[in-house]
């Protein structure tokens, strides 16, 4: 049952996490409005990934290695650009916050709001189909055991209990300082997609080096164990990883925080919008 | 209002690549083929037994159920020992789960990977005939 609990735990956190970000976003913006959209978004993923999951277990056709491969890996890269968008528009609203601006905040949200959504139905996308996969595979077993059920459906409550506490501790972090932790996670995040991504399209066939190992450190960080477990869920850190995946993991890393780090330095050190931000001007406003 | 634009491609972008792989990327699950051939996987710790060491060219199912405590892998590589062919992940003990492959005929290499990592246990020959 514990090896089932890692497995949707793992399957889980990252998304959880993300969406916990996001929600905390929001909320420090006083634009819960947007909330709804952002379950939409969230709520549509997991209903998508849950059909097409049931479709490709108990009906007639499954997905080839491939198809499943390429679909991995494309997901993934879409969501690394998604949420480098987004990392980099948190930013960017967050200093017209601090500005007179505020209706152009309120009008830009409009648009970029389901651009938010997008970003939420991805990240619990992105992985959802395979997910639902090995969940369906669980449901099917229950004729004999229902431990994998159990133990998966656990995994996954706790993954999402863990955004919540992520969404919790976040959402009491100063505005100013809110945007530049979030933002480096996030980034250390998307780059793990990233190199996830990079790992399926190897495994496909697609990109070449797949035995070309940069480091295998699969003895003292086993994938199976609780640590290896929440390294893989939350930055996809692979014990065993080539050496495509360390290069387009540090070539994507290390210009984003640099950039990352520049604009940040641009803006004021020290906004003083969170008391501002709770002006009732922030609340009306037309999507 | 002008983060529309990227929205809006992203999303055509995603949709029209899903669409189209899961046109060109469905293949017959186990029984809804009378053609394909359904080879019985059981991964243990230690183990990967495969219930036959060949099969005809065209549609093979591998039906792998993990009988160990870890979370396991299986793979089907090619005559080289390293590319892989076919692979199907996150088996959760006290579960099943199908690999669907084409394959044309030619040697071929059958491997488990309990806890997922390392070279893998059980590499047994396979060989697709004609």
């Amino acid at each position: 049952m514990i090896a089932n609990l890692l497995i949707g735990l793992r399957e889980g956190l990252e998304a959880a996490l993300v969406v916990g970000i996001l929600v905390a976003y929001l909320v420090k913006l006083q634009r819960r409005d947007v909330l709804p959209r952002l379950w939409l978004g969230v709520g549509g993923a997991v209903a998508v990934s849950l059909g097409l999951g049931a479709l490709l277990t108990f009906g007639a056709y499954g997905l080839s290695f491939e198809a499943q491969e390429l679909i991995g890996g494309s997901l993934s890269i879409v969501a690394t650009a998604l949420v480098t968008w987004m990392i980099f528009w948190m930013l960017r609203t967050a200093r017209t916050l601090g500005s007179t601006l505020r209706h152009d905040v309120d009008s830009n949200l409009g648009g970029a709001g389901w651009g938010l959504v997008l970003v939420a139905f991805l990240a619990v996308g992105r992985e959802g189909i395979e997910t639902a996969l090995f969940l369906w595979a669980a449901v099917q077993a229950t004729g004999e055991t229902t431990l994998p059920l159990l133990g998966a459906s656990i995994g996954i409550i706790i993954a999402v209990a863990l955004g919540w506490l992520i969404y919790r501790g976040v959402v009491r972090i100063n505005l100013g300082k809110f945007f530049a932790w979030t933002g480096f996670f996030l980034i250390i995040v998307a780059a793990g997609v990233l190199a996830y991504g990079v790992h399926d399209l190897q495994e496909a066939g697609v990109l070449p080096g797949l035995h070309s190992l940069a480091f295998d450190v699969s003895g003292a960080i086993p994938p199976g164990s609780w640590y290896g477990t929440l390294l893989k869920g939350t930055i996809n850190f692979s014990p065993a990883t080539t050496w495509l995946q360390a290069i387009v993991w540090l070539a994507y890393t290390i210009p984003v925080i640099a950039l990352f780090i520049r604009v940040i330095r641009r803006q004021h050190p020290k906004p003083t919008v969170s008391a501002t931000a709770e002006a009732p001007a922030l609340t009306s406003q037309g999507a | 209002m002008s983060q529309r634009p990227i929205v809006r491609t992203f999303t055509l972008a995603t949709a029209a690549a899903l669409a189209s792989l899961a046109l060109s990327g469905c293949v017959p699950n186990t029984g809804a083929d009378a053609g394909a051939t359904t080879v019985d996987v059981k991964s243990s710790a230690t183990e990967c037994l495969v219930s036959t060491a060949s099969a005809p060219s065209g549609s093979v199912v591998f039906a792998v159920t993990n009988t160990g405590d870890e979370e396991t892998e299986f793979y089907l590589l090619g005559e080289d020992g390293k590319r892989v062919v076919g692979e199907v992940e996150h088996i959760g003990p006290g579960t099943s789960r199908d690999l669907a492959v084409t394959v044309p005929a030619g040697q071929y290499f059958t491997v488990c990977k309990p806890g997922m990592s390392g070279d893998g246990v059980g590499r047994t020959a396979f060989t697709v005939t004609k």
